[in-house]
């Protein structure tokens, strides 16, 4: 059984016919590479992870005493997610460049998707607050909501590309947000920070773990 | 022994690559020549050849547009052509089950 790489061999080979082993080798090395062209749930869900960690453990951190969390904590929440949001764009353009069709309309549509359902957060969000919600409501519901929003976009992507570990971890987000409001402010923030982010950064573990099988 | 034949026009070393390649994008996907080019790793030169093969079987599509003012070209796979491609494999899988 011949097990050369497809990409050692010289240019005038190019039109050799494959034995039929190397010819399955090749298919398969091909379709590897061409996993290149689509978004790594590693690294996506590594990266969010640890915005969530981060962001959400500052928080938690800062609010034992007070009840509130420091600025720094908010600023440092705010930056690991705008960081974590570029990150993102950055590495979907990155490896979507150049492919078009049917695949690219449904990506930019689901990604429009997302600043849908924060817009909306956000107007609910507001609507509470001006409702007369104390600050405990708003931040509760802001965080609930919030990974609701994600949970399920999570769960459509996961339709949408057919990835299970996607879908399951955005029931999971989904889920966090919930019990993270029913555990009442502050440790809200730490049931995000270890089962959101945690959640997440075990997401990244089991995809790179079984991309490896 | 079966009678299985492989299809010739996709059972050549670079051939395979670029269908293989092709059939791992969506359906109704295209790609642009220069990142296709990239994943083949093939010399420009090359790649053309074997995409006007493979247009000729009407495998593949190839669409030339233009993206601001610079020229581009997507290459798809047709519904033809990806049939053919699990014909293929199916067939090796075939031979290879026969041959043990």
């Amino acid at each position: 059984m011949t097990t050369d790489d497809p990409k050692d061999e010289a240019p005038t080979d190019a039109d050799a016919t494959p034995d039929l082993a190397t010819a399955l080798a090749i298919i398969a090395a091909q379709r590897h590479r061409a996993e290149d062209t689509r978004p790594s749930g590693v690294l996506l869900f590594g990266i969010w992870g640890a915005a969530w960690l981060v962001g959400y453990g500052a928080l938690w951190l800062t609010s034992r005493d007070d009840g509130d969390p420091s600025l720094l904590a908010v600023v440092v929440a705010i930056a690991a997610g705008v960081a974590a949001l570029v990150v993102t764009i950055v590495h979907v353009l990155h490896r979507t460049r150049g492919i078009a069709g049917a695949s690219a309309r449904e990506g930019a549509l689901y990604g429009i998707a997302w600043p849908v359902g924060f817009v909306a957060q956000s107007m609910i969000v507001g609507g509470l607050a001006q409702a007369g919600a104390s600050g405990e409501v708003v931040a509760l519901a802001a965080n609930a909501i919030a990974a609701l929003v994600v949970g399920l976009l999570y769960i459509a992507g996961g339709l949408l590309w057919r990835a299970t570990s996607m879908y399951v971890l955005g029931g999971w987000m989904a889920l966090t947000g919930a019990a993270a409001a029913l555990t009442g402010y502050p440790d809200s923030y730490l049931v995000m920070a270890l089962a959101g982010g945690g959640g997440m950064l075990a997401g990244a573990v089991v995809v790179k773990v079984r991309a490896r099988d | 022994m079966t009678d299985v034949e492989l299809d010739p026009v996709i059972h050549a070393q670079a051939r395979l690559r670029v269908v293989a390649t092709l059939a791992s994008l969506g359906s109704h996907d295209r790609i642009a020549f220069p990142r296709l080019q990239k994943l083949l790793d093939m010399t420009a030169g090359n790649l053309s050849t074997h995409l006007r093969r493979l247009e000729e079987a009407d495998y593949v599509l190839i669409t030339k547009t233009h993206e601001g003012r610079t020229p581009a070209t997507y290459v798809e796979l047709t519904l033809a052509g990806r049939l053919a491609f699990e014909t293929y494999t199916q067939s090796l899988r075939v031979l290879l089950g026969g041959a043990s």
